[in-house]
């Protein structure tokens, strides 16, 4: 299956992913809520046989996270698949079991974005240390590392700032 | 230490451990001398990289990503440089491509070589690891040559590369290119013939096709498996377009299969730089960049010594990144470590983890978070008198050894 066949395919079943292929081995989509994301992904794996988890790209998206998804096939044709969950209360679903590897980049988004993953196998943290402080996301937009004591491993933030 | 669970023994190794210079923990539970399970623990060596992307400008990044491992800069910097140029829309002189694939390919082999040796290592095959290593000074010596150092070479820029390449050093490349390919067909018949290597590789860290495909296993690992996983032939970019690469593959699914498939790699390697050096155009290295990118992202791959890497850049516009992600092969290759350790022996677990040529670096990716203060930077010649004053302490006047003149 080519990557136009597969677009088609995507935008017939689940049109709010506005699938495209801006380049040869390409797909993007846009963001889409949870339920439609997993449903596409499913259908991805089922039925257009992309098979491999690739990674997960985490972006702040202001109000959101947004959860990229990669995922290839046979033909090595990239599709990203993408969901935003709010960033007050971000809570995504394990796609572990579909694609193992995409296990240990669930777990970066819980350490680096503040991601809950329901489903997620017990396992280690990765990749922050055990003893990095609760509440504290790296990859979040407004947190900085210039208020970051190593030494004491606390985040300290000028007190105007905290307030906001 | 190890804890007692009824019959079986859980043993902790690492994250300090000596079978690999890097950190990672596996507790490995033991029936008698057989792994039953596995458990993986990594990101002892996260550094923050794609935090500090986002707070430098793009030609800042690219020295930051050169250092997202020491093995593999180029490709790193390689697949870095490929996305930006692609939402720049930049057209990358024909020569340009032609040095990065040089260079590109030159890494491979001292990739490779470093791989042979640590596994010679792992099986106490110590011989073989000696020799290994002095060949890989040849290839790096022609690439401190070519950049001034021995890793992280700065060869790459947006636009092209830094570095051209002139006769005399071309040159010398095919000669060292000579030199090796004599001493890695020796490799390759003694890969093939020697009976202990064979049986303490052969049947081990099994992982099939069907394995591949679920846990998305990349490189030298998929291809052991007969999956043509090389991204220089499924997508191919740069010089590799120009010069088709005869992707290798095998059939063992194991340890050794995996060693086949480095070592004949290696030979592949010789004749692309041939190749490549025959066939280089005149003309210019590099054009000019800019230092904005036009909102947008982009995701491109290259195939690193590893496997497939892969970065994701987004741009908001301005000269800095909005986000930089990088997947290396390695990352891609632990997923299946546990699968392919239970059920053998605690001997083999060494060479096992060895076999995907894990680079912790790549997998964390990262820089020194910096807070902005009680920040000490080295300079050159601290590092220097430090490194004397520790010899010293241990008793050896590095003053006092003659040094080859180089």
């Amino acid at each position: 299956m080519n990557a136009e066949q597969v677009v088609s395919a995507l935008n017939k079943r689940f049109p709010a992913l506005a699938a495209h292929t801006p380049r040869e081995f390409r797909i993007w989509s846009d963001f889409v809520e949870p339920k439609e994301f997993e449903a596409a992904l499913r259908f991805a794996f089922d039925e257009l046989r992309f098979g491999k988890g690739k990674h997960i790209v985490g972006t702040d998206e202001g109000e959101y996270i947004g959860l990229s998804y990669i995922v290839s096939n046979d033909e090595n044709i990239l599709l990203v698949l993408r969901e935003k969950v709010p960033k007050a209360h971000p809570v995504v679903r394990s796609q572990g079991g579909l694609y193992p590897s995409m296990v240990l980049h669930e777990r970066e988004m819980v350490d680096l974005f503040g991601v809950s993953v329901s489903g997620l196998p017990e396992g280690p943290s990765y990749p922050l240390p055990d003893c990095w402080p609760e509440g504290q996301y790296p990859l979040r937009k407004e947190w900085n590392p210039a208020y970051f004591n190593k030494e004491t491993m606390a985040y300290e933030p000028p007190k105007e700032e905290a307030r906001e | 230490m190890s804890e007692r669970n009824d019959h079986k023994v859980v043993l902790p190794i690492g994250p300090q451990h000596p079978s690999l210079k890097e950190p990672g923990s596996f507790k490995i539970t033991l029936d008698g001398e057989k792994v039953e399970r596995a458990v993986v623990e990594i990101g002892y060596n996260h550094r923050g990289i794609e935090k500090a992307c986002e707070s430098r400008n793009y030609t800042q990044d690219l020295y930051i990503i050169e250092r997202v491992c020491g093995i593999c800069s180029h490709a790193h910097t390689s697949c870095f440089c490929q996305a930006f140029e692609d939402m720049a829309g930049l057209e990358v002189p024909r020569r340009a491509y032609y040095i990065r694939g040089i260079v590109g390919e030159l890494e491979r082999l001292h990739s490779h070589l470093l791989w042979l040796g640590v596994a010679s290592h792992e099986i106490g095959f110590d011989t073989l690891f000696m020799y290994t290593w002095r060949d890989r000074e040849l290839v790096l010596d022609l690439l401190a040559q070519i950049g001034g150092n021995r890793v992280n070479y700065g060869v790459n820029t947006f636009g092209g590369v830094r570095r051209d390449l002139e006769a005399d050093l071309m040159q010398d490349i095919l000669h060292v290119c000579d030199q090796l390919e004599e001493k890695i067909k020796y490799y390759a018949d003694l890969a093939t013939t020697e009976t202990t290597l064979i049986a303490r590789l052969k049947g081990i860290g099994v992982l099939t096709p069907e394995d591949v495909r679920h846990f998305s296993a990349v490189g030298p690992v998929a291809r052991a498996a007969g999956i043509l996983d090389d991204i220089r032939v499924v997508e191919p970019y740069g010089v590799y377009k120009e010069i088709p690469v005869n992707a290798v593959t095998d059939d063992h699914c194991d340890v050794y299969g995996r060693t086949l498939v480095r070592v004949k790699e290696m030979l592949e390697s010789i004749r692309l730089i041939r190749v490549m050096i025959r066939e280089i155009p005149e003309g210019p290295i590099s054009v000019r960049a800019p230092r904005k990118l036009p909102a947008g992202e982009t995701l491109r791959r290259v195939e690193a010594p590893r496997g497939e890497n892969i970065h994701y850049i987004r741009s908001n516009g301005s000269d800095m990144p909005d986000r930089v992600r990088v997947r290396a092969p390695s990352e891609a290759n632990w997923h299946g470590m546990s699968y392919m350790l239970e059920g053998f022996q605690l001997a083999d677990v060494p060479i096992i983890i060895a076999a995907i040529d894990p680079c912790y670096s790549c997998t964390d990716r990262a820089v020194s978070l910096s807070s902005g203060r009680d920040e000490q930077i080295a300079s050159w010649d601290q590092l220097r008198l430090f490194g004397i004053e520790q010899y010293k302490k241990n008793g050896i006047d590095p003053g006092s050894i003659a040094i080859r003149p180089f």
